[in-house]
């Protein structure tokens, strides 16, 4: 099955019916792209025998990032579910890819809403096309979940400012041109943009992780970096509130992700239960196994539906902050659950065999990144409460 | 330099069903050009990048064949050529007629480019069909082209032997897939492409005549695959030597 299905296109149909066939058109060119060019290498990104910033190069110039930036800027205009459909693809095909892009697209969005007219002219072209890779520099080792506890300070000395401090598990790191980052100045956390390479940023080592080992991690300390006045994002003591709203769009993109590698798992898991045999017959005779494909199926759609639903209410204007939030908790701990029971369908093989383990080391991250699971639930609990008041 | 890629909106093979009587479900099939013809279209585009000109991408087929006319735009043809009709199952001297008639009627061109087959039938008798109707020269398998003023030079992919040959223009060139690695549209190109002009004719616009088709298709079926699925297990001396064993029992190797 083609990475953008029948399944996609209708979906699209019923949600755009005067537009969904150009959309539909883009997204199955943008499959077909990721299906050859990007799919076939990531059990090498994996493994760290190749490097994935040639292929998410290729994926940028082609336009993926531009997809929800308005034309102005060097976008194509198009909704925000067109995008996360793409990051779905995107999950499927590499998840470090989309990971890395997930998080620079996020930067953009950053500097679209809260950056000011000349920060927007500037950056965003280069940003959605890929000249430029940004990185987000909000978690410290002290905070992340209470992210208004960042420690890293900004002081304004002459015509700039001086970042000291240290952020850790930082996407892209390294790699990016740009990081946005979370200091605190007098009047409270704030957010720059600081271009990179700059003197004043030290990068430790790469992070070994469990999964998403193609894109990069590492802690970046700023010391003494200067950034010109002008690369303040915004006001000064509102950098918690950008970094909020960032992360509440970033985290529909995120549940798209996790459907995207719940759907790898889950054809890996059909296709081997159809041609295993035990007993004398396909292993997909058995009504065990049956229950796990009848399971994933459902919780996969389910997760398509839930991102779906807070992207048309993001591009509704409304608020989305609890939608977007229950997609991101039922999508990740959705895809951990298929990803595991691919992995059970395979029984040893799925133990012992890369492509079939990767999706569930890459999912792993997830429940945990961005917001987690738990905190997610407490924001979900505190808005739908409010609205009961 | 004036230059036709001929493109075909084919079956696509990769989503194609089968009935459980082996005869392949084709009404309601998903659809997409040719996967060849984006070869086609590739050597257009770099034909144009080394000599000028425009590239004119020409399609005969029902209303749904505009979308493979429209990839080829996305990828950068200049304008489009859309013969609209109905076309049989296998009819390749009437879709010949319809093409080189069109060739003509929005010609004439230096260079026409064709695949070597669509990717769905295959017969691979167009292109020869197209330049025998408009009495150019005709250069098949092409896996390498060059332009050199007013001829071309071309390295043909024969089953057994690479032939060069030059031809002066112009000519009809049918193209194997080695010539080139088809590039990707952006999205911005693909949205763009719905703006570039396509001209739309009908048969009867066109003196292609109308002879009843000199084949009949009286039945399709797929070609069944049964492979057995042996594992060999051992250490590897073993394995090789029990391999060795079971080709010549199958017949493959001689003892």
């Amino acid at each position: 099955m083609p990475l953008f299905s029948a399944e996609h296109r209708f979906l699209l149909k019923s949600f755009y019916p005067s537009a969904h066939e150009e959309y539909s058109e883009l997204l199955g060119s943008l499959g077909a792209f990721m299906e050859k060019e990007l799919a076939p290498m990531s059990e090498k990104f994996d493994a760290g025998r190749e490097a994935i910033a040639p292929y998410r190069r290729k994926l940028l110039e082609g336009g993926f990032c531009q997809i929800p930036f308005p034309e102005k800027y060097g976008g194509l205009g198009l909704p925000f579910a067109v995008y996360a459909n793409a990051i779905e693809l995107l999950g499927a095909a590499d998840a470090s890819i989309a990971l890395s892009v997930e998080i620079h697209n996020a930067v953009a969005e950053g500097v679209f809403r809260f950056g000011s007219e000349e920060q927007r002219s500037k950056l965003l072209p280069a940003l959605t096309s890929g000249k430029r890779l940004a990185s987000f520099a909000l978690t410290e080792s002290a905070s992340g979940s209470d992210a208004r506890n960042v420690r890293t300070v900004a002081r304004l000395s002459g015509g700039e400012y001086l970042i000291n401090g240290s952020k850790t598990f930082i996407t892209n790191a390294g790699e990016a041109d740009l990081y946005m980052v979370f200091a605190r100045t007098e009047k409270g956390p704030s957010c720059f943009l600081v271009d990179a390479p700059n003197p004043g940023i030290r990068l430790g080592a790469h992070m070994a992780k469990l999964g998403m080992r193609g894109s990069k991690t590492s802690e970046v300390t700023f010391e003494d970096c200067r950034v010109p006045r002008q690369n303040l994002v915004g006001v000064e003591g509102q950098g918690i509130d950008y970094a909020t709203q960032i992360l509440h769009g970033a985290r529909i993109i995120v549940a798209a992700l996790n459907v995207g590698i719940a759907t790898l798992a889950y054809g890996k898991a059909v296709a081997y239960a159809r041609q295993r045999s035990a007993f004398g017959k396909p292993i997909s005779e058995f009504q065990l196994t049956r229950e796990k494909v009848a399971d994933m199926k459902t919780g996969i759609n389910a997760g398509r539906l839930m991102y779906l639903y807070a992207s048309l209410l993001k591009e509704s204007g409304a608020d989305f902050s609890s939608e977007a939030a229950q997609a991101k908790v039922f999508a990740t701990e959705m895809s951990l659950k298929v990803c595991d029971a691919a992995i059970q369908v395979y029984g040893g093989y799925g133990y012992t065999t890369d492509e079939v383990h990767r999706p569930w080391r890459d999912a792993r991250l997830l429940t945990i990144g961005e917001g987690t699971s738990e905190v997610l639930r407490l924001l979900i609990a505190s808005r739908e409460l409010a609205k009961a008041a | 330099m004036k230059i036709a890629v001929c493109v075909k909106h084919a079956v696509d093979e990769s989503e194609l069903k089968i009935d459980p009587s082996g005869k392949p479900l084709l009404e309601g099939a998903a659809s997409k050009m040719g996967t060849f013809d984006k070869n086609a279209v590739e050597e257009a585009l770099r034909v144009k990048a080394s000599a000028g000109g425009e590239v004119v991408a020409v399609t005969v087929g029902r209303a749904d064949a505009r979308k493979s006319l429209k990839e080829a735009l996305a990828m950068g043809a200049d304008r489009g050529v859309h013969v609209l009709a109905e076309l049989g199952a296998l009819d390749p001297p009437k879709t010949a007629g319809l093409l080189a008639a069109a060739l003509a009627k929005t010609g004439p061109y230096d260079i026409v480019l064709c695949s070597e087959g669509s990717s769905d039938t295959y017969t691979g008798l167009v292109p020869p069909m197209v330049a025998e109707r408009l009495g150019v020269p005709y250069v098949g398998y092409a896996r390498k082209l060059e332009l050199a003023g007013r001829a071309l030079k071309a390295e043909r992919s024969l089953e057994e032997s690479l032939e060069s040959v030059e031809s002066p223009l112009p000519a009809v060139v049918s193209v194997v897939s080695e010539i080139n690695e088809p590039r990707y549209p952006t999205l911005i190109q693909i949205m763009q492409a719905s703006k570039k002009p396509v001209e739309e004719l009908r048969p009867e616009q066109l003196a292609a005549g109308d002879a009843a088709p000199p084949t009949a298709v009286l039945s399709m079926a797929a070609q069944p695959q049964n492979r057995k699925h042996v594992m060999i297990e051992g250490t590897p001396d073993e394995a090789a030597s029990k391999l060795l064993d079971a080709l010549v029992k199958e017949g493959v190797l001689q003892p």
